[in-house]
């Protein structure tokens, strides 16, 4: 038998303890003993306080500690679960990055699965496999959803903690050639809340660390403010996206047939193939949604820029990837032999910062990413990973996770203790009188 | 001459000592007590011839004083051989000596009856009483006993026959102490100008009988208290008890150790206001603790009879005090 919180049973054992002291000191009935000079003694209760070196009251003194050993007992949460020897493993396998980002992540996942091991499978989705087996891994397909480490790890997380009832030990690994775009800001505080050991295992080559961020391909002039803010934004895979602020020509669309995305961002109001608004009018905000379908939306690929922009034209139908703050689309995609092209209809002026903002930039970036279902993706460096997933926990993350962890709380066992303690209290009660009356 | 006198006082003393040492039998307590006088606090009326002083003054062989004769005078005491010297009339006076009868009352209510193995305040309140009958009787006067216990109330009227004393032993012999009941019921009967010794522990209505006694000082009797305490009384076990009043059994008090100081100076100063109080009524007061010999509590109470309290140990003195 362990203990979720052994806390109250120490507790609970000192509280016995406490009340065992107390019997020893017991109100007593001297012995009477006639005395003709008794008026004179002072007029006070008959009983006095007196010590014995057995406790007194037997009866009472057992269903007072009873009562209390099975509060705390209960309290302390016991489990009889019968433990299996060994470390526990929650295997977390990201399959969202795609058929060529498969055959390592296979690999590695398939040498760390060992029969018991719980299995966790990431693509746009998140679920724990039933009864996992290495087949499981091998039958699951690789997916170009965007899928997220976070959401892994809340249902990785959850798979540890019940199969902490049955081994010493639990750590989660995952494996995933964890992209930039898998990691959010939720992720490091998720990692928190699980205080054993989280292992990441990459698969695949990892990034430089050293090396340069490359902004994706700009064709623009001096001074474009889109083009400062995707240089600000980070890196792109090389050959994958092309921004274009002017007129797009033959070489681009041939460029987007095989495979890169064309974004086409014109600076000018008056645009072939594109729709002049009847008037002008002002909009105050922006999304891009996201680039994938809808089915995989995702609010960490959402961005959200909150400023005055004057809308003069309307982007080339196609599938909306970023819309005004009215519903009107302000970017289309279409897509175009292997790769896609990009319209985006939202101006920026060259006057303020708007596009050195932290929103702003975050914009651009989403709208710079590679076409759905083609498009390529960025590892995080090692430093990051390590970041964002420590190895180890804190101890004061074990406690919030036990606070907040609801099978120890709903423990049948502790439901029959407290139940068992509450008609104890009720013998006490009965067993209290019945001495009183004996004494009295 | 001188040296046997020497060796019957040294033997006299080491009797007083071994008196003190170990309990004494009746026979031991007669033979101690035998020679010890207990006189009158006040000159007495009784017409029979005794050994206290009397008020009246006749014609005993002890001269007092001579008297010139009056008109009226028996002229039978004219003392013919002074008036031959002195050609005066002088009458011869003398002193008359008479009884008083002595009334004992012996309390034997239930808190007379300890400690509850060997009823030691009830043997020494009987010890007492009989030294005091055989003192009163060696004296002529004549002796009653009263002996008061929860079943009533048993009289013996002062006699001077020859057994007396083995009548008032019998009888406090036949008494069993128990039961409350009230003292100063007893003296209802008791005439004027009667000695009475009242042998208790005052625990009962202790007022009551002091006024009473009062009263019967007030009309020539003489009253002596003998309070009989027990040694447990003065000195209660350590140990916790939780102390039952044999007379009234609803009085229960816890006697403890944090309880004991009170106690004892509660009942340290009942005792002193007790014997103010009777001694402010021109009354005799002596206590008596069980454990002193029955024989020197009488020599006590006649000597504070007698007014030397000679007999009075330095010790008994810081009780009563």
């Amino acid at each position: 038998m362990s203990f979720a919180a052994p806390l109250f049973a120490w507790v609970g054992g000192g509280l016995a303890l406490g009340v065992v002291a107390l019997h020893l000191l017991a109100w007593r009935r001297p012995p009477a003993s006639p005395l003709p000079t008794a008026r004179f003694a002072p007029d006070a209760p008959v009983r006095t306080v007196s010590r014995a070196m057995r406790p007194v009251d037997l009866g009472l003194l057992a269903v007072r500690v009873l009562v209390i050993v099975l509060v705390s007992t209960a309290l302390a949460g016991p489990r009889f679960a019968s433990r299996v020897q060994g470390l526990g493993r929650v295997i977390v396998v990201d399959r969202s990055h795609g058929p060529e980002a498969w055959a390592p992540i296979d690999r590695v996942a398939r040498s760390v699965f060992r029969s018991g091991d719980a299995l966790v499978v990431v693509d746009s989705t998140v679920h724990k496999v039933r009864n996992p087996t290495v087949d499981s891994i091998v039958a699951t397909s690789p997916t170009t959803e965007s899928g997220g480490i976070s959401a892994a790890l809340v249902v990785g997380i959850r798979a540890a903690n019940e199969l902490q009832r049955v081994r010493d030990s639990v750590e989660i690994v995952v494996v995933s050639p964890f992209g930039s775009d898998a990691l959010d800001a939720a992720t490091a505080s998720i990692r928190r809340m699980w205080p054993g050991t989280v292992r990441t295992m990459r698969a695949g080559t990892p990034p430089n660390d050293t090396a340069r961020a490359r902004p994706p391909d700009i064709r623009a002039g001096s001074g474009d403010p889109v083009s400062a803010a995707l240089a600000l934004a980070g890196a792109a895979p090389r050959g994958a996206v092309r921004v274009v602020r002017d007129s797009t020509t033959a070489a681009d669309t041939a460029w987007a047939r095989n495979g890169g995305a064309v974004v086409v961002w014109p600076t000018s109001a008056a645009q072939r193939g594109w729709n002049v608004r009847a008037t002008a009018d002002t909009a105050f905000g922006v999304t891009v949604t996201s680039l994938g379908s809808g089915s995989s939306a995702s609010p960490a690929l959402s961005a959200t820029v909150v400023a005055p922009f004057v809308r003069r034209l309307a982007p080339p139908p196609g599938r909306v990837v970023a819309r005004w703050d009215d519903g009107e689309p302000a970017a289309t995609e279409i897509s175009l032999g292997a790769g896609c092209m990009r319209s985006v209809a939202v101006r920026v002026s060259a006057a303020g910062d708007l596009a050195l903002t932290p929103a702003f930039r975050r914009f651009a970036e989403q709208i710079a990413r590679p076409c759905v279902g083609s498009r390529g993706w960025t590892a995080a460096t090692d430093s990051v990973v390590s970041a964002v997933l420590p190895a180890t926990g804190a101890r004061g993350a074990a406690q919030t996770f036990s606070a907040v962890d609801t099978t120890r709380s709903h423990s049948p066992i502790a439901v029959w203790l407290l139940g068992a303690a509450m008609v104890a209290a009720l013998a006490e009660l009965l067993v209290r009188r019945g001495a009183a009356n004996a004494t009295a | 001459m001188r040296e046997r006198r020497t060796a019957r006082e040294t033997e006299r003393h080491q009797r007083v000592d071994d008196e003190t040492s170990r309990p004494e039998s009746r026979s031991a307590l007669l033979d101690a007590v035998r020679g010890v006088k207990w006189p009158a606090l006040r000159p007495v009326a009784g017409a029979l011839p005794g050994a206290h002083h009397s008020r009246l003054r006749g014609a005993a062989p002890e001269l007092s004083e001579y008297r010139v004769y009056r008109q009226g005078d028996d002229p039978k005491r004219i003392d013919w051989r002074l008036l031959a010297r002195s050609d005066r009339a002088y009458i011869r006076l003398a002193e008359d000596r008479s009884t008083v009868s002595t009334v004992l009352i012996v309390d034997a209510t239930a808190s007379m009856a300890y400690p509850e193995g060997s009823l030691g305040k009830w043997r020494a309140a009987c010890d007492v009483a009989i030294g005091l009958a055989a003192v009163a009787h060696t004296s002529r006067d004549p002796v009653g006993l009263v002996v008061v216990n929860g079943d009533g109330m048993r009289q013996m009227p002062p006699r001077t026959r020859r057994g007396i004393v083995g009548e008032i032993a019998r009888a406090l012999d036949d008494v069993a102490p128990r039961g409350s009941r009230s003292l100063a019921p007893a003296m209802g009967g008791i005439r004027s100008r009667v000695r009475v010794a009242i042998v208790s522990d005052f625990l009962g209505d202790a007022d009551h009988v002091r006024r009473r006694a009062g009263e019967v000082a007030a009309a020539g009797g003489e009253v002596h208290a003998i309070h009989i305490v027990a040694d447990e009384e003065l000195d209660p076990p350590a140990r916790s008890i939780l102390a039952v009043d044999p007379e009234d059994a609803s009085l229960m008090r816890p006697l403890v150790a944090d309880s004991r100081a009170a106690y004892l100076e509660r009942f340290a100063a009942w005792r002193t206001e007790l014997s103010a109080s009777w001694r402010a009524e021109g009354l005799s007061y002596t206590l008596a603790r069980v454990s002193e010999p029955a024989s020197r509590v009488v020599r006590r109470v006649a000597g504070a009879a007698l007014g030397t309290g000679r007999a009075v140990a330095p010790d008994v003195r810081r009780e009563i005090r």
